[in-house]
């Protein structure tokens, strides 16, 4: 196929851990540009350990790994917001920051600006660009965020539970930034609990528990059958919204944080072989 | 504020009828002057990065740690074998410091633990070679009115050289401090950032701890950016006003020092300066208070009139 | 004080001092390590030298000029750290700053000669029997304190929101705890000096925390370290003929290492173990996994 060629991810046959039994085994998919893929699966499935084995965070081996390797070519927004609101940064100053991987010991220059100028657009905070970081609400800080990673321009975007505690003008906000992205062709690989988000963005799901389960256009792999078999619980439905809960009742805990990588650690081995 | 500040010292030294600028003609105190200047515009670098970091205690750590390095550079090379020993100590230290960062162990145990370890290293060392009597009392408080023109050549170098390592990595090092985790994400050198940036402040204390002793460079590195950062929430106008901050509390207090001469009491001119500096920092704190009141006085206004209309 | 002080000489005297300055700062250390108080510390021993220097040229107890500049320098800090665009770290560097400063003008500026050196270093061998009978009495305060306060002041430590949500109020363990490191520091100064004192708190309390899990334990084996440090570093100093604070700071900052070593090797063979065990159940795990950057 001739999309399979210019895939901005292909994996085949990947397993993913940190130098023990691998968390995650048997993935194989790949994401178009212009295409976003939802990444599914309940708490411990081994998400994270996915995306931070993309951005080398994490190990891997693969019959066939391809992903962008080059600086700022992919860009990251995570849940972790360990970040303190007295630091003195204002948002434009914050977007800037995602530039840096692109321009090493460079200085910024106009077209730097312009690409930071835009980023902002994207997201629609254009009239906050001097407003202090700390000053925001937690939606504009998060689609700030969102826009510190478009300022890298990257071809591959990585969001972790993009939709976690946001509000609903933020949550439709990011909904219409993240069909801006696709429309310029950049490729996306989104995790969340949120079936309604994923079948109103994704084009395609990745089910995954420890071992992937499906990889299909996203209406084919989010059947009822599929979701419980991944999840070994049940699907629930909040505010309008489908959820996926499991045993750790996620859904219930909006807050509830996994920076990329750092679930996964403690996990013991026997739990990974029942699901083998 | 800084120029509340300046007009204030111009008005006492009208009141004394000395001229506050004449007494730095003389070489003596112009090199002085002159290093005071170039510590200001380390504070507005290095100082800033130091207080974004939260690195007061590591900067504190590397004061103390340059201590066996000149105590093993002297018993080596006399004289000539302090600043070579105090730059290894400080790099070796700074190199440490950086990496410790990244282990388990809390930051502020391990920085205390590499800090008492160097020192006493260095205290046994001292007092193994005997001879250099007053060597500790000038390693911490310096000899800021006796400094030749080599010290400050010197100190001046190295200064260029921590500024140059912080303005060129700025970028970076703002990423880093803001959201440590995230500049990982994005694919930066977050350990080489955190070295470089350590061996920056470690070039400053040994620039300082080679002429005017360690406890002006923690006072340099520490005081104005947080003097700064209570007066403003901008952070290139915190750079602007450390660097001001420095030299006009830099410079008063070298006059200050003069006075007390003249006046016939023999302050230590290193402890005088930086008690100037702790005194700037204070009515900053106070100015900045103010403003904040103001600021929610103005804001709670500005909500009332919109209730209004 | 049932003991006579005059019966024994001054290295006697200084084993004593240092035995129960090596036990008070290990019990000490414990709450300085959990609550993470290290620069704290640090700053609180440059704090008291300005208290110091003006007690000697008043001709007042030091201790009591030390303790005073420490309460008043604590205020300010304590002040400054509640300030959003300051903080803790902060106010620790200004309050040291700022009490070395005043220390090193005062100095300057009065015509007795006060040695600076022994107040950064010490000197354990000029130990008096009032210097003793100060660190027994905060010894058994210190004790007392844990003894009555303890719990509140692990749970204070580990979770202080948590703390605050159950009703009780987390300044009264943070006070407590302020006065205790304070009195410490107070206390213990004339042993080893501002500097290596520090050492002496930090360090057998940082061991003892990579050793014991049991915060309990901590309190066992933080001052029995304390004293083991205090006793070797002395003896040392008298066979090698070093200066006796930084060989008694040494010999704590050795034991850190070796509880570093025994703790990390403690560690590998669980570690191999579950490699091991992982590799038995999924061979494919033992094929190699390369990183994305070499």
């Amino acid at each position: 196929m001739s999309e399979q060629r210019d895939a901005v991810v292909e994996i085949q046959g990947g397993a993913f851990g940190y130098g023990g039994a691998p968390v995650l085994t048997g993935v194989t998919f790949a994401v178009q540009p212009g295409e976003a893929v939802a990444l599914i699966g309940p708490n411990g499935a081994g998400k994270s350990t996915l995306l931070a084995g993309i951005l080398g965070l994490a190990q891997h081996r693969a019959e066939r790994f391809r992903v962008p390797t080059g600086k700022g070519e992919i860009g990251t927004l995570s849940q972790s917001s360990a970040i303190d609101a007295a630091f003195p940064v204002t948002l434009e100053q914050v977007v800037a920051m995602g530039r840096t991987p692109r321009l090493g010991l460079r200085w910024p220059g106009s077209g730097d600006r312009a690409v930071v100028a835009d980023a902002l657009a994207a997201v629609g905070l254009t009239e906050h660009r001097r407003t202090r970081f700390g000053d925001l609400s937690g939606g504009q800080r998060q689609r700030g965020l969102l826009a510190r990673a478009l300022a890298s321009e990257p071809r591959l975007l990585l969001l972790d539970e993009p939709f976690n505690g946001l509000d609903q003008p933020s949550r439709d906000a990011l909904i219409e930034t993240i069909r801006t992205l696709k429309a310029r062709g950049v490729a996306l690989l989104i995790t969340t609990h949120d079936l309604e988000l994923a079948r109103a963005v994704c084009d395609r799901t990745l089910l995954v528990n420890q071992r992937q389960i499906a990889f299909d256009d996203t209406d084919c792999v989010l059947t009822l059958e599929q979701v419980e078999a991944a999840f070994a619980s049940h699907v629930m439905e909040i505010d309008g919204h489908t959820l996926a809960t499991t045993e750790h009742h996620a859904a219930e805990f909006p807050e509830h944080r996994h920076p990329f990588g750092d679930d996964q650690l403690g996990e013991p081995a026997g739990e990974r072989d029942e699901a083998r | 504020m800084t120029a509340a500040l300046l007009g204030q010292a111009q008005l006492v030294g009208h009141a004394q009828l000395v001229d506050p600028f004449t007494p730095f003609a003389a070489p003596f105190l112009g090199r002085p002057l002159l290093l005071l200047l170039a510590l200001a515009v380390a504070a507005g670098t290095v100082g800033v990065l130091v207080h974004l970091r939260r690195l007061e205690f590591s900067t504190d750590g590397l004061t103390h740690a340059v201590f066996p390095g000149l105590a093993i550079g002297a018993a080596l090379g006399g004289t000539a074998g302090l600043l070579p020993g105090a730059i290894g100590a400080a790099l070796a230290a700074a190199v440490v410091l950086a990496l410790i960062s990244r282990r388990g162990q809390p930051r502020d145990t391990a920085v205390a633990i590499v800090l008492t370890t160097f020192f006493s290293f260095g205290v046994v060392l001292v007092s193994l070679s005997r001879g250099s009597g007053g060597s500790i009392s000038d390693f911490f408080f310096g000899r800021l009115l006796t400094i030749t023109w080599g010290d400050l050549g010197v100190a001046l170098t190295l200064i260029a050289i921590a500024v140059a390592l912080i303005v060129v990595t700025a970028r970076q090092q703002l990423f880093a401090a803001f959201d440590a985790a995230g500049a990982r994400r994005a694919g930066l050198p977050v350990l080489a950032l955190e070295v470089v940036g350590t061996v920056a402040i470690a070039l400053v204390v040994v620039a300082a701890s080679a002429s005017v002793g360690t406890l002006l460079a923690l006072a340099v590195v520490i005081v104005p950016a947080a003097a700064a950062r209570a007066l403003t929430r901008s952070l290139p106008t915190a750079i602007a006003l450390s660097i001001a901050f420095g030299a006009v509390t830099g410079w008063m207090g070298l006059w200050l020092v003069v006075q007390l001469a003249q006046s016939g009491v023999d302050a230590a001119p290193g402890a005088t300066v930086a008690l100037t500096m702790i005194a700037g920092y204070l009515v900053a704190l106070g100015v900045g208070a103010l403003r904040g009141r103001r600021a929610a006085g103005t804001a709670a206004i500005a909500v009332d009139g919109g209730a209004a209309r | 004080m049932g003991l006579d002080f005059t019966a024994l000489d001054f290295f006697q005297l200084a084993m004593l001092e240092v035995v129960l300055a090596g036990a008070l700062a290990g019990v000490v250390g414990v709450l300085v390590v959990l609550r993470e108080r290290a620069f704290f510390t640090m700053s609180l021993t440059h704090a008291t030298f300005p208290g110091a220097v003006a007690a000697a040229i008043l001709g007042v107890s030091i201790p009591l000029g030390a303790a005073i500049a420490a309460v008043a320098l604590i205020g300010v800090a304590v002040g400054i750290g509640r300030i959003r665009s300051q903080g803790p770290a902060v106010a620790s560097g200004v309050m040291l700053t700022a009490g070395f400063a005043l220390g090193a003008f005062l100095q300057s500026v009065t015509p007795l000669a006060i040695d600076v050196e022994s107040f950064l270093v010490g000197q354990v061998l000029a130990v008096t029997g009032s210097d003793i009978a100060l660190t027994a009495l905060v010894l058994t305060a210190a004790l007392a304190v844990w003894a009555l306060a303890g719990r509140h002041l692990i749970f204070s430590s580990v979770d202080e929101a948590g703390y605050r949500r159950a009703g009780l109020a987390p300044w009264l363990p943070e006070t407590l705890a302020l006065a205790v490191i304070a009195g410490t520091v107070v206390a213990i100064m004339p042993v080893v000096g501002a500097i290596l004192g520090v050492a002496l708190i930090v360090a057998p309390a940082a061991a003892a925390r990579l050793l014991v899990r049991d915060w309990r334990w901590m309190l066992v084996l933080a001052p029995a370290i304390g004293v083991a440090s205090g006793v070797l570093g002395l003896w040392a100093s008298r066979w090698l003929d070093v200066a006796a604070g930084g060989a008694i700071a040494l010999v704590a900052a050795a034991a850190y290492g070796l509880a570093w070593l025994v703790g990390s090797l403690r560690a590998r063979p669980a570690g191999a173990a579950r490699v091991a065990s992982a590799e038995q159940r999924d061979p494919a795990a033992h094929a190699t996994i390369e990183k994305r950057h070499p």
